[in-house]
Parts: C-alpha cells; structure tokens; sequence
C-alpha cells in the first residue's frame, strides 16, 4: 500500500506539472491537441491524487502503523470516524487534503466554464494547476503523507482527547474547503491582470467561488469556536493564538475583496484594490493553511530547519511581489471608471469598510507575528496578549459596523436622495438614544454603547429599505408581487441576511466580552450558592468507570431569579490511555445569557470545585453563523432562468451573438443581476420599482454604469 | 476637497487611531517569550519582570496540591531547569512531560512565581511532531 501511495504521488506531481504546461501552452497557442492532452493530465492527476488521499484514509481506518503518519496520529482504540478525522491533524496530512481539495474545485472549476473563452481560461487553468501542483511538490520534497515507518509500532500516539470531538470532523476541513475555495478568485483576478481583459466579466465568474469561500471558511472558523468554547472550558470562544488568528486573516481581506468586488462591478472603482485583495486573500490562506499545522507558531527555531517553511515562503514572496507588479502593470486599465460620489455614497462606504477590515488584518497579523518581529527588533520573542488585539480592533470594529449600517440607505455614484439621507438622521438620532439608553441600563463600555446605537441604526436603516421596497406592491395587497420582488431582488435581500447576521454576531461579541462575569467555588454537597441571579445548590457528586476512562460528575441544581429550575451536569473525564483529564462543560444557553459550569478535577464526593461564568448574548454569535448560511444560500441558489437569459451556462465563448467588449467570457454579462448584486451595497436604490419596470430599471441602470 | 481626498484624509486618520489603539493595547499586554534556557542565560536582567516562559514540565518534578489550586514542578529547556510555583486553577491535562507555557516573575533567587499556566495543545494541535522537518532532535513524542 505504501508503494502504492507513493507511486500515485509522484505520479500526480508528473501529471500535474505536465497539464500545468500543456493547458497553457495548448490554450495560448490555439493547439487542440497538446490542451487535451493537458486536460486528460490533469483528469490522471486528480485521479492520483484521489488515491493517496484513498490510501492513507484507507490505512488510517485500518490503523496501518507500517504508515509513519499513521503511527503518529492514530491508535487502535481510536474510533473509525476520529481516525479518518486524523487526516488533517497533522501537517503532511493536512497538506494532502488540501492539495486534493484545491485539484478537485479546480477541476470542477474547469468543467463548468468548458465552453470559455481560450486565452483566458488556459491562463485561469494554468494559475489554478500551478498552485495545485505547488502543494503536491510540497508533498513530494517536504511532507510525504505516505511516508513508511522506520519501525512499526505495535500502536499509535493516538490523537488527543480534545481533539476528539464532533466538531474534528466539522472545523478543519470547513476552513481548508474555503481556503481551496478561494484559489478560484485568485486564479481570476491573475488571469485577468495577465491578459489585460479587466472589464467586470471575471468579477461575474468569481463571484460564486468567493461567496462560498467567505461563507464556508466563515461557518467553519465559528464551528471551531464553537469547539473551544464547549470543550476547552476557559467560557471564551476565542484566545487569539496563532491558530485562530491565522484563519481569520484571509476571512479578513476576504471581506474586503467581495465588497470591493462590487465596487467594481456596479460603478467602476476600486479596482486595483479588489485585485490586490484577491492576491492578498489567497496568500493569507496559504500563510494560515501551513502555518496552522506547522508548530512553527510553537517555537520560531524550528523554521530555518523546515524545507516547506522555506518553500511557502518563496511562495509569499512572489504572491507579494507578483500583486503589486501586475497592478502596477495594468495601472491604466485599472484607472476608476468614477470619481468617488461623496463620503456617503456606497463606494466610499465599501472604501471605509475595506480599509477598516485590512488594518483588522493588519493588527491580527502583527499580534501573531509578535514573536519574530519582537525577535528582529529588540532581540527578544515577545507576545502580545488579548489586550492589544482588543484595544486595537473595537474601534474598527465600530467604523465598519458604521459603514455598514449606512449602506442601505445609500446609493453608488452620490450622496444619499434626500429623503433617505433625512431618513438616516432620524435613524442616528435613535441610535443615539438607544446609546444613552444602554449607558442608562448599566452598560459603561464605550464600545458596548457604540454597538448598541449602531445596532439600532443598522437595523432600522435596513427596515427602512425593505419596508419602501415593498410598499407600493403591499399597499395593493399583492403578495405575489412581493415575492416576486423579493426573488427578482433575491441577492440584496440575501445580502440584508448576511448583514443581519453581522449585527448578531457584533451584539454577542460585545455583550459576551464585556458582560462576561466568573467566579471560582468550592461547593460542599448540599450547599447552595447565589450568584448573579441564580441559586445553585449541589445536589450530587457522582463516580463512574467506563472501560476506557473515570467520569466524575457533578449534579447542579440551578434556580435562576425567574423561570423554572434545570439541572447543569459538568463533568471530568480521566482517560485511561493518555493518563489525562479533560473537562467536560455544561452549558444552559438562553438568548439573554449562558450560565457556563466548569468543574475541576481534585473533588472528592462530598464536594467541589467550580468555575461558574455568566456570558451575557452568547446565542447572537452562533446565530450569527446562521443568518449568514442563509443568507449565502440565497445569494447563492441558482436563478432561475427565463426567456432571453435562458442560456446561462458559459457558453458565451461560442455564441455568435455576444456582444463585444465582454471577451472574457466567462460568464455572459447580465447586468440585470447587478441591481441586487450582492453584499447590500445593491444596485441603483430604487424604492418600491416594481417587477414589471424592472427592464426599465435594468436599462437605466446599465447607462449609470456606463455613463 | 475632492470627495476622493476626504477619503484619504479619513483613511489616515483611521490608520493613526488604529495605530494608537494598539500602541496603547501592546503596552499593556506585552510580555517576552522566552524558551527556559534563553530565560536563564540573560540572567539578572529579567528578574522582577513579568515573562512568558515556554518549555517542558520536568519528570518526576510535578506536585499537586490537594484542591488543585497550586503547582509546583521544574520547568525543563534543552539544557536549563527552572523551579516554578503555580498558583491557580490548574488545566486538567496538566501531566509531566507535558509542553507548558508559564507566566509570572521570578523575584529574587526564589522560584518562578507563575499566576498562568497553558499547556502548549490548549490550542487545537499538537504543534509539535509535525513533520520530520519540523522536529528537532529530542523533542519527539511531546
């Protein structure tokens, strides 16, 4: 099996590397041939590839300790679903899901745009085959996956208790699925600054690959917050290490990069940032993707003496250098098509949005790279605790909650019409009051204030959109024509969704980090203890031994100031094989608070000891996960095609009748999907148009883009 | 002013409060972190200030006390030992030979006076025993 995992490796590098040159050479030089051959190349790499990945799943269940990866993550006691789950514990194995993931959305990328236009597809394909074939060298030189054992083991290391969870199963591949994702709007934005076709049509193409990258790396980092929250019992969800840091970096940019992407799209600018995002995102989950599994975090020794360090970051170096080249390159090209209409208009929002969310970026990234820069300066690894990253990101945390707020209301190309830019004033004027009226409540935190009157903005102004969006067709009583609206405006509303979802998730970060209390007890059987409105009496201490480990756990009654009494069952577990004990939390969740128990090991059974913590509107942050899962859903939910657009398949490449200035092809230019386009910064703002105009508002629209 | 150069003005401004945010967050927060033997090689110099400290708990050093409120155990470099007393609540998977990161001060000649104590894999990985490569002789198996 090793044999075979290793020939299939070599064999995918081989194939690879030859479709890598054969797309290219076969699409720019027009030759059928050599493209073909390039494509089956590639076909027989992701094949080979398939079939490590096959073979290592394959000796993982089979607890194969003749695999050194194998011997290394895994043991016989381990659980079949854990030991598949082993796959992307460590680094080689990671590599190889991720390598594997990136050739297969590559692939699936290639077949949907098929009938696309040459130049630019064999450019698109050689980047995306690049990449792919970069990973499986890594392999090759740096990580082998399927490397034997030097001696078997009788058994394996196994994998640590915490990591033996539901949400292993969930979190890591979540995140490196978005990061696979993502190498699709970089391989767009790369072909498209190559071969100088920069009109909005590879914007169109990138779309889909960036929303679902955002959303399933976004759902994916919350499933792994999730984890930390219910499973490290420390009642946080995020610690700032390196880990959590390094994954949030390419959401970061990615934010940025789909909303500037819609600047680019509805009203010509921001265009040079949007590219230089897509570089920047792709190079951050390439950062966050090696550094995760590396242990490069745990000690900076170790980096000189790793190869792969060395070959990601020549990797960093020429994204970072290949960025600002190609920008610099096509500097005319990407001159604005406007000039910004006004500090209110919706491209200086999305600017502010943006900048706000790279210098989030930007002091995440120096928070984690602490140590070495500490190093190179004084001499000396430093870090930096939750502090600076809290200090440093609430205020942009609130420009950006600010921006966002606005946007609805807002229009591209000019301040706000004036009957919405009165409608804003009264909107600030009660988010000021609701400022006060959280200060008058008790909340003392100027970034709590400032979450709770922009809440209150945000939240009306995007009522307010709606509500005259759908006045003239509900004051007829129609509902038809309504949901009707709602489908033809599908995206704006989605995009409504996801921004709702950031509202929750603002409200649960603010009211869980400042209202958060805990407290350390030692309860006597029988005791009871009041604390923060609830009175929680110890009734039992109870012993177990299961075959493979002792459960201690402990019986709290709870009677909370109003509402009926519950139970919390925290418990600890001693792992017979690892000699170690984990806690295991209880939570009660409501949506003004979770009481979180956490009970420590050392108690006898006739007492013990607890962390209790109250952790005010936790429920909005994992709502928040699901606002946005929706919301990306309907955003990205296939329309329903109709009449003249019928044919939405890129089949643009071949039909006669596409009009000229559009030769990317990649997908056909439907401005009409512009109105709504997503991220809420929508089209022309055109309260109450109703289904029957919106040909008309289509034409207009496309004028103001062109005009 | 063009709306664009209001925008930039405004950039600035956010850049400089940003900036001054996080001086402000990073002169609260900051710490050196150090393995054990960096630690005792400066000597003197880090006596009395507050540090991070990365390194192993040492065999056969570990003591518990009974509430599991309080530690004591030599915390190993490659080369250095260190005595380290804990006050607090201890990490269930506190073990020996264990990969923990300390913080606290050392006042005096006296042990390391530690107020935090994370164990290395708090985290989701075991970031040790990565690759090969990555491993550096005798850190196997942490």
């Amino acid at each position: 099996m090793i044999a075979l995992g290793q020939a299939s490796l070599l064999a995918a590098l081989v194939c690879f590397g030859y479709a890598t040159f054969a797309v290219v050479a076969g699409g720019c030089c027009r030759h059928a041939g050599l493209r073909r051959t390039g494509l089956w190349a590639w076909a027989a790499g992701i094949a080979a590839l398939s079939c490590v990945l096959g073979v290592l799943a394959w000796a993982l269940v089979a607890k194969d300790f003749r695999f050194a990866y194998v011997a290394q993550y895994c043991n016989r006691l381990l659980a079949w679903y854990y030991a598949l789950a082993a796959l992307w514990v460590g680094q080689a194995g990671s590599l190889l899901v991720w390598a594997w993931m990136v050739a297969v959305v590559a692939g699936s990328f290639r077949l949907a745009h098929r009938r696309a236009k040459e130049p630019v597809l064999a450019v698109v394909c050689g980047v995306l085959l690049a990449v792919v074939t970069f990973l499986t060298a890594v392999m090759v030189f740096g990580a082998d996956p399927v490397a034997p054992s030097l001696v078997p083991p009788a058994d394996g290391a196994g994998l640590g208790p915490v990591l033996q969870h539901p949400a292993m199963l969930a979190h890591p591949p979540a995140v490196f699925f978005g990061y696979a994702l993502w190498t699709i709007p970089f391989a767009l934005a790369c072909a498209a600054a190559i071969t100088g076709q920069l009109d909005s049509g590879w914007l169109a193409g990138a779309r889909p690959w960036a929303l679902a990258a955002w959303t399933v790396q976004g759902i994916g980092i919350l499933i792994g917050a999730e984890w930390a929250y219910e499973e490290l019992g420390w009642g946080g969800y995020w610690a700032w290490d390196p880990v959590e840091n390094g994954s949030l970096l390419p959401w970061l940019t990615g934010t940025a990069m789909i909303h500037t992407a819609l600047a680019w799209r509805c009203r010509g600018v921001l265009k040079k940032t949007t590219l230089l995002l897509a570089v920047a995102t792709f190079g951050l989950c390439n950062f966050a993707a090696f550094l995760t599994r590396s242990g490069i975090f745990g000690s900076v020794h170790e980096f000189s003496r790793s190869t792969i360090a060395w070959m990601f970051l020549v990797l960093l170096g020429m994204l970072a250098l290949a960025g600002p080249l190609l920008v610099a390159y096509r500097r005319e090209e990407l001159r604005p098509e406007h000039g910004l209409g006004g500090l209110a208009s919706r491209e200086s929002l999305v600017a502010i949005s943006a900048a706000a969310l790279v210098l989030l970026a930007g002091i995440v990234a120096v928070g984690t790279l602490a140590g070495p820069i500490g190093r190179a300066v004084a001499g000396r690894a430093i870090t930096l605790g939750p502090e600076f990253y809290n200090t440093a990101a609430a205020p942009l945390a609130l420009v950006l909650f600010g921006a966002m707020a606005m946007v609805p209301l807002a229009r591209w190309g000019g301040p706000p019409q004036p009957d919405q830019s009165r409608r804003l004033k009264v909107l600030a004027a009660l988010g000021a009051a609701s400022a006060v009226l959280a200060w008058v409540l008790g909340v003392r935190h100027a970034w709590g204030v400032g979450v709770a009157g922009l809440a209150v903005l945000a939240l009306g102004a995007m009522g307010l959109a709606i509500a005259s969006d759908f006045r003239s067709v509900l004051s007829a009583g129609r509902w038809r024509a309504a949901a009707r609206l709602f489908s033809a405006r599908r995206r704006q509303y989605a995009s409504h969704l996801m921004h709702l979802g950031f509202i929750s998730l603002l409200v649960g970060i603010a009211g869980s980090s400042l209202g958060s209390k805990s407290i350390d007890i030692t309860l006597a059987r029988g005791q009871t203890f009041h604390w923060s409105g609830y009175a929680i009496r110890l009734s039992d201490v109870q012993q177990e031994v299961l075959p493979d480990k002792h459960v201690v756990q402990t019986r709290l009654e709870v009677q909370p100031a109003r509402g009926a009494p519950f139970e919390l069952v925290p418990a600890q577990h001693f792992h017979f094989s690892t000699r170690e004990w984990t806690a295991e939390v209880a939570v009660r969740s409501a949506w003004w608070g979770d009481l979180y128990a956490v009970a420590h090991g050392g108690s006898g059974d006739q007492h013990a000891d607890l962390t209790l913590i109250v952790n005010p509107l936790m429920r909005f942050l994992w709502a928040s996960g699901l606002l946005v899962a929706l919301g990306a859903a309907a955003a990205l939910w296939p329309r329903r095609r109709r009449g003249v657009h019928r044919p939405a398949r890129p089949k643009a490449g071949t039909r006669p009748e596409q009009p000229p200035g559009k030769p990317h092809g990649l997908r056909p230019h439907r401005p009409e999907l512009y109105q709504g386009a997503a991220g809420s910064p929508a089209g022309p703002q055109d309260p109450g148009v109703a289904p029957g105009h919106r040909a008309a508002a289509t034409r207009r629209h496309r004028g103001f883009r062109r005009g | 002013m063009t709306p664009g150069r209001k925008l930039l003005v405004l950039a600035l401004v956010l850049v400089g409060v940003t900036a001054w945010f996080a001086w402000q967050g990073a002169s609260g927060s900051w710490q050196y972190y150090l393995t054990v033997d960096e630690f005792m090689a400066q000597g003197d110099s880090l006596r009395n200030v507050r540090v991070r400290l990365g390194g192993k708990v040492a065999e056969g050093t570990l003591q518990i006390s009974a509430d599991r409120r309080r530690a004591a155990f030599d915390l190993a470099g490659t080369g250095h030992r260190l005595a380290v007393r804990y006050a607090g609540i201890l990490p269930d998977n506190l073990a020996e030979g264990r990969d923990v990161v300390v913080e606290g001060r050392q006042e005096g000649e006296g042990p390391f006076q530690a107020d935090r104590l994370l164990t290395r894999c708090a985290s989701k990985y075991e970031p040790a025993a990565s690759t090969p490569t990555a491993v550096g002789p005798g850190e196997e198996g942490g």
